[in-house]
């Protein structure tokens, strides 16, 4: 089937916001979205003008030779990390560069990708307790107090994705993660329970932490995407927020 | 006995990275290089806090590093670069710097006394202080290798170009 030149930039147009938005969801920087919406446009002979915000992509097209405009907003939808797609789409668009894709192909790797797997529910809640007892040990933590953040880590980050499974707001997911996993801890310094279980308490909820959001937030602000740099920063601060209102909660029941 | 805990501690430290790596659902391939990097960094900046070096320049130092590394990564495992930086680089994000901010400013709304509030205020903004500026160590660090290059693309640095790049200017190198 040949397309006219309307429909092909009509197609390459939703292609490019469907990678751009994804590429936003999935915690890419700015800097990063632009350079790979860029690279598959050029690829196919387009030009790009592109305004990237949290929340919406606006894209134009534009072929020199024939002369075409297209504009096309496209919203993103809820933001949660994932780097496979991230990575994925990258490798995409050299691919692209490389061999000579149809939109057909680009459209089949796309939907590949946002069906690819995650790593098994288990796994996740184990190396990520064993990031937190890590964290804990790094601070000077023994062999006890390891246990208890493990435990308040699994646990935490379990009601967090049963929370994001129920979509409820993403902060009072990650206030409700940061709570349990403060009861969790808490309950050993009111116990006094090992040595120092104030390393327990102080680690337990640091795989909260919003690194991506406070890097991204960085990095966008180096590169001269300071909007962008800002939502990020203050998405960040919030979630900071949301997890010192969670141990918040804990030092005022156990009054710590 | 020094060499055995620096030891136990790159351990801990890679197992933090790859906790956080699985968490950002990495490619599995990407894996043991950030359980490499994230603990070859965090031990540069362990190593550097001891030498006495204050804790935004050592976290620098950890992300320089990783910076590098990740670009070598790249190139080696066929992914962008922050693929590998980012979840290597976070167990040095000062999350505790941070959360300590904000409790500080919760405490400040409930505070009356004016010496306590003072003190409080003091360790608040100490605090915010410097998680700020560590995290801005930290993106810089990361950032690095691609300021440098002035390059769109990790994928055209070439480790031995990279010199002639640097100090070429911007037109001859494209």
């Amino acid at each position: 089937m040949v397309l006219s030149e309307k429909d092909k930039i009509n197609e390459l147009c939703q292609i490019l916001l469907e990678v751009g938005a994804l590429l936003m969801e999935t915690g890419a920087n700015t800097f990063r979205i632009r350079v790979t919406v860029t690279r598959i446009a050029s690829t196919f002979g387009y030009r790009t003008e592109l305004l990237i915000t949290h929340h919406a992509l606006m894209l134009t097209l534009y072929n020199e030779e024939s002369d075409q405009f297209f504009s096309r907003l496209k919203q993103t939808s809820s933001h949660r990390v994932n780097f496979k797609i991230v990575s994925g789409l990258s490798r995409m668009s050299w691919h692209i560069a490389e061999e000579n894709w149809s939109f057909e192909m680009v459209r089949k790797e796309i939907d590949r990708l946002k069906a690819v797997s995650h790593y098994p529910r288990i796994v996740t809640l184990l190396m990520v307790a064993l990031a937190g007892a890590s964290f804990c040990r790094l601070f000077g933590g023994e062999a006890i107090e390891m246990i208890v953040a493990f435990v308040a880590t699994f646990v935490g980050l379990f009601v967090r994705q049963e929370a994001v499974k129920r979509d409820f707001n993403p902060y009072l997911c990650i206030f409700s993660a940061a709570f349990v996993s403060s009861i969790i801890s808490g309950a050993t310094v009111y116990l006094h329970i090992g040595n120092n279980p104030e390393y327990a308490f102080a680690t337990s909820v640091l795989y909260l932490i919003p690194g991506i959001p406070l890097i991204n937030s960085l990095l966008d602000l180096l590169d001269g995407n300071i909007i962008n740099g800002v939502v990020r920063g203050i998405n960040g601060l919030t979630i900071a927020l949301s997890i010192a209102l969670g141990l918040l909660g804990a030092i005022l029941i156990y009054n710590i | 006995m020094e060499w055995i805990h620096l030891f136990e501690t790159w351990i801990w430290l890679g197992f933090a990275a790859t906790g956080f790596a699985v968490l950002f659902n990495v490619p599995p391939r990407t894996l043991w290089v950030i359980f490499i990097m994230g603990a070859l960094g965090g031990t540069l900046k362990l190593i550097c806090l001891k030498l006495g070096i204050n804790i935004i320049l050592s976290s620098f130092m950890g992300a320089l590093l990783i910076g590098f590394l990740s670009v070598a990564a790249a190139h080696l495992r066929h992914s962008p670069p922050f693929i590998f930086a980012i979840p290597a680089v976070i167990p040095m994000v000062p999350g505790a710097f941070t959360y300590r901010m904000m409790l500080g400013i919760i405490r400040l709304t409930g505070e009356n006394d004016h010496t306590l509030f003072l003190q409080l205020l003091q360790e608040t903004v100490d605090n915010g202080l410097k998680a700020f500026f560590v995290l801005t160590a930290l993106s810089l660090g990361v950032s690095g290798p691609m300021l440098l290059s002035r390059n769109k693309s990790t994928k055209e640095i070439r480790p031995s170009k990279f010199l002639t790049k640097l100090f070429g200017s911007k037109k001859a190198s494209d």
